[in-house]
């Protein structure tokens, strides 16, 4: 029975502790930390363009973003500072379907008084939770709705229009602000 | 806490290399017993090899299931032997294991079977039963996961607030197919009473993942890892030998020399 290859499985059952080594080193790798390289839950990208030639970037002077939760109270974005350029990321409110924010032009605070034109901003979303990983669990996917900018007197903002709907990482602009 | 968690990988892979270290040595040692046996002796000895159902548990799953309060199992093994070293072999069982990371905590519960051959290495002195076992299993498990708890994983959460979503939701349905290497070894303790360990490599041919999900833990399969399809593990197992029939094993110089051509 079974005699002909008898050889061969002999010498295969035999060699299987060889292999054995071989994979368990190359198994041992830690996955239980959530790489900071993973794409997780992204910021909107708003970039301004210049309203007098559609094609080109044009920097916002004193670029200074606040956050409004939905009871109408400022909050501070981390990591956002005061400096002139063409391009901004906000992070989104993943508990609400819109999130407001406050976007200064030529901020500056002079004897406790913040100088500057504010515009603000809504975005309107749906969120979908979308699996990334052992360790770095759910991340949510932003799907634009709708932005519109809030009326007043004086609005630095002229235009705006969605280019990407999808915000799932921030190496491309969602939103273009025209002023 | 956590170094402790990698120790023991560490710990398994250093105690598969003592067995491998040790049953190696035991290999060449085995032919070298042979080579010295005087050339002269011409009488052949007949010995009875007992044939028959050797059916167990796993006492380190059952183990588990009392002292880890995250875990639940039990498996029933089984092998008859085909040949002087061929045995058909075969599990059947059944686990629940609750995994937690910072972001995620699911259970996955379910049943397997595993089915395939033993080869005995071990050329055992006339009249014993031990066995150095390598094997070969082909598993396949139905399965369902539970999630019960992840946070949306935010680098900007401090503007907003953290997500985190409590509502339990069950994935049912979800299947997995695998192939094993098995080594391990089995000591007749008693007259037709085993007790043996084994470590197991594990490779996924098939999975059905949940929708929005993955599976992090496959009943039979264990822990999954996001680079590779590779599983491990390992049991400690209780087994008895229930004897069919008897079949004589003649030692003689022919013989020997067979093994020989067949050692290389």
């Amino acid at each position: 029975m079974l005699y002909f290859w008898k050889k061969e499985l002999k010498f295969f059952m035999k060699n299987i502790s060889f292999l054995w080594i071989v994979v368990l080193l190359i198994a041992c790798e830690p996955d239980d930390v959530c790489s900071e390289n993973t794409q997780t839950t992204s910021r909107l990208v708003i970039e301004f363009f210049d309203i007098g030639n559609l094609e080109n970037t044009k920097t916002v002077g004193g670029l200074f973003a606040v956050a409004i939760d939905p009871q109408g109270n400022e909050l501070a974005i981390s990591g956002e500072i005061v400096s002139s350029r063409d391009k901004i990321t906000l992070p989104l409110n993943g508990t609400e379907n819109q999130s407001q924010f406050k976007l200064y032009n030529n901020y500056s605070v002079v004897n406790d008084v913040i100088q500057g034109n504010p515009d603000i901003i809504t975005v309107a979303y749906s969120t979908t939770p979308v699996y990334v990983s052992r360790a770095c669990g759910y991340k949510n996917v932003f799907n634009i709705q709708g932005f519109s900018i809030e009326s007043d007197s004086d609005l630095w903002m002229i235009n705006t229009e969605i280019s990407v709907n999808e915000v799932t990482n921030e190496n491309e602009t969602h939103v273009k602000i025209y002023h | 806490m956590k170094l402790q968690m990698k120790m023991k990988p560490m710990l398994k892979y250093t105690t598969s290399c003592l067995y491998f270290l040790l049953v190696t040595t035991f290999v060449f040692s085995q032919s070298e017993t042979i080579d010295a046996t005087p050339k002269t002796a011409t009488d052949s000895i007949v010995f009875q090899d007992k044939y028959g159902l050797r059916f167990g548990a796993d006492l380190s799953k059952l183990g588990r299931t009392a002292f880890e309060t995250d875990y639940s199992g039990f498996e029933i093994n089984a092998d008859y032997r085909l040949g002087k070293h061929l045995y058909i072999a075969g599990e059947l069982g059944f686990e629940e294991k609750t995994t937690k990371t910072d972001y995620l905590d699911a259970s996955a519960k379910g049943n397997y079977f595993k089915a395939g051959i033993d080869y005995n290495l071990y050329n055992n002195w006339l009249g014993m039963e031990n066995l150095i076992v390598s094997g070969l299993r082909f598993g396949v498990s139905q399965f369902s996961q539970t999630r019960e708890r992840y946070t949306v994983y935010d680098t900007n959460s401090q503007t907003w607030s953290q997500i985190q979503n409590n509502e339990s939701m069950e994935f049912s349905g979800l299947t997995a197919a695998w192939v094993e290497l098995i080594f391990g070894i089995k000591a007749e303790l008693f007259n037709n009473l085993f007790l043996g360990f084994n470590v197991q490599l594990k490779a996924r041919i098939s999975e059905k993942r949940p929708d929005n999900f993955e599976n992090l833990y496959i009943p039979g399969f264990g822990r999954t890892y996001d680079s590779s399809k590779v599983g491990t593990g390992f049991s400690y197992n209780i087994s008895y030998l229930l004897p069919i029939y008897k079949k004589a094993r003649v030692q003689k110089q022919e013989t020997k020399e067979d093994e020989e051509a067949l050692d290389e």
